[in-house]
């Protein structure tokens, strides 16, 4: 039932030999008012790859995805403690947000269109970033549908409203909208939980795709999926990080008697 | 509702599908497939004859309304046929009758409390939903709200006593001399700063307006979706950048709907309009001239109409502010399915 093929070819033939850390979080604390809901997670993210977290719900899953590009400070009463260095640089430190952001590209559980044309959704974080002419942003546009295998279905009505295309689309659409910018990291908050299989299946090899241009870290509740598409995987429970490991370690011989627990099903 | 045109749209990915993430589609679209059982039990039937009849009778009160109204006023429009809107001559003492003025005075002053109204009370409802401090949103929301209690027969006599004085000495004589001399739109502002007139009723109804739209703004902006927002501030949008691009848009119908609301209560306004627009039947381009509104004009003259004609035409005004109402309703509402259809084009 879980299909440990994809990941183990492409570490087998591991490009870069000793993977290097992007997003390096060490000793991080999270709290909503005074519920701690991350404890001292230290967890090495490597470049280039994607990392699925898994764990059951309420686990502090999507709360750490949350601490990597800093959303959760729209919030007043979250806050986080500890460090999470990309490239060397502690983000939770002083940053300039909207750079970090555009570094840091996210895509969330729903479908999230804007309310405008599948140009303008695409486009939208394009102009705040880069002084592009009309033509240079048509190319960047097109190539993010590409990359988000969109392309071929909405070349022709570009200047529809995004609110037309099928949810499957719209998530496709969200994660070109996010590419884009040309980030460094994408974060994916279980990104499929909202879509019918086929559609799952599609976001899925576009993940494979993008495997390797991008750090991919990618929250699921499907552990299927996690065996699927991702390289790593860190396991947790209640706010802690019980086990880190390569995937196909983590799902074939989990060191830790809960990740046992969890990928057999008997909890969560 | 869904505009699914013919693409090449692969595989099972319809609109349609389980995973749409926006719902567009609204409760009134959905149609209950009737059994066998739905128009049985008493209960089913009670509450179908009850929900129906209240809806029933709306649309009956609102023929018999136009009804009765254009009968009151069929005597007026067979005396003076189509030149009873297109006249200006409001003659009580020779009979002649014509609606023109009130229905320039109306209009008029509804488009100018608007042009004050809605950008003031969108930048209110979005100050309380963005900007201000959390602990004050409530006490300035509930503060709005109460705005919108106080009744109309205040703001007339504040519009008169305190506002209309206040533009005949500060504001229109500067009208006047800035205003009153550049070209095309010199001759709204030329004329005797009296304070009384459309450009001060037109305010007025403004203020009067402001609470009804802003409190409808601010609950829908309250209501967008939270991913929404953390979607473009994922991207790095700042605030301005998102509200421009993400939160209008995805809340235009229900802004213009709330604009509606408040142009509905300023074209049928009477007593603050009657207090300060003076009444006097004339055409005048100048805003600063006093002039007439429909219901101002059926709320002071309805006690002096001593002629079966006069009485007449006071009806067929009424029935033309009936119209008229419709009318400018009909044509936003046209306009917004306008905006909504090239939604894609505009932006």
């Amino acid at each position: 039932m879980i299909n440990l093929a994809a990941p183990t070819d492409k570490k087998s033939g591991d490009v870069q030999g000793p993977q290097q850390t992007k997003v390096d979080i060490s000793g991080l604390n999270f709290f909503y008012g005074k519920n701690q809901a991350l404890h001292s997670v230290t967890l090495p993210i490597p470049a280039n790859a994607v990392t699925a977290i898994i764990g059951p719900s309420g686990c502090g899953k999507s709360t750490l995805l949350r601490t990597i590009n800093r959303i959760y400070e729209l919030y007043p009463d979250q806050r986080a403690e500890g460090e999470i260095s990309i490239d060397g640089q502690n983000i939770l430190g002083k940053v300039d947000l909207a750079n970090l952001r555009r570094r840091v590209g996210m895509v969330f559980q729903k479908p999230t269109p804007f309310a405008s044309s599948i140009r303008a959704n695409v486009g939208f974080a394009l102009s705040y970033y880069e002084k592009l002419a009309k033509w240079q942003l048509d190319e960047r546009i097109e190539d993010a549908l590409k990359q988000a295998a969109l392309w071929d279905e909405v070349k022709d009505k570009l200047d529809q409203s995004a609110l037309s295309l099928s949810g499957g689309q719209q998530q496709r659409l969200c994660i070109a909208r996010t590419i884009a910018v040309k980030p460094d990291v994408v974060l994916f908050d279980e990104p499929t939980s909202a879509l019918d299989p086929i559609s799952t299946a599609r976001i899925e090899e576009l993940i494979d795709e993008l495997r390797g241009r991008y750090t991919i870290v990618i929250v699921t509740h499907n552990m299927q999926q996690a065996a699927r598409v991702s390289d790593k995987t860190a396991f947790f429970h209640l706010g802690e990080l019980i086990e880190f490991d390569d995937t196909l370690h983590i799902f074939t011989n989990p060191s830790a008697p809960k990740t046992q627990d969890y990928i057999t099903g008997r909890y969560g | 509702m869904i505009s699914e045109s013919g693409s090449p749209a692969p595989r099972n990915e319809r609109p349609g599908d389980n995973g749409r993430g926006g719902s567009y589609v609204s409760r009134s679209d959905i149609t209950e497939i009737p059994s066998a059982r739905s128009h049985s039990g008493l209960a089913e039937r009670l509450f179908h004859t009850v929900t129906g009849g209240a809806a029933w009778i709306v649309l009956i009160i609102l023929l018999a309304v136009a009804y009765s109204m254009a009968s009151g006023g069929a005597l007026a429009f067979k005396t003076f046929g189509f030149g009873f809107i297109t006249s200006t001559n409001w003659d009580v003492a020779n009979g002649q009758f014509g609606a023109l003025v009130a229905i320039y005075g109306t209009l008029v002053t509804s488009a100018i409390a608007l042009l004050i109204a809605v950008p003031v009370s969108i930048g209110i409802a979005l100050f309380l939903t963005e900007i201000a401090p959390v602990w004050s949103r409530q006490p300035i929301a509930i503060a709005i709200e109460l705005l919108a209690a106080v009744p109309s027969i205040i703001y007339g006599m504040w519009g008169l006593f305190m506002f209309a004085p206040f533009m005949a000495n500060n504001i229109e004589p500067w009208l006047n001399d800035h205003l009153g001399v550049l070209p095309l739109i010199g001759p709204l502002f030329t004329g005797p700063p009296i304070g009384i007139g459309m450009l001060t009723a037109g305010i007025v109804l403004g203020v009067m307006i402001i609470p009804f739209i802003a409190s409808v703004a601010r609950d829908v902006f309250n209501a967008v979706p939270p991913t929404l927002i953390e979607s473009a501030v994922a991207l790095g949008a700042t605030r301005w950048e998102r509200l421009w691009h993400v939160t209008l848009p995805y809340t235009r119908s229900a802004i213009v709907g709330a604009i509606f609301l408040g142009l509905g209560r300023a074209l049928g306004e009477t007593m603050a309009v009657t207090f300060v627009l003076g009444n006097a039947h004339d055409l005048s381009a100048s805003l600063l001239m006093p002039s007439n509104s429909i219901a101002a004009a059926i709320a002071n003259e309805f006690t002096e109409a001593d002629t079966e004609l006069y009485r007449s035409s006071l009806v067929a005004l009424a029935f033309l502010l009936f119209i008229v109402t419709f009318i400018v309703l009909s044509l936003a509402k046209l306009m917004l399915a306008r905006v909504e259809r090239n939604l894609g084009r505009t932006n």
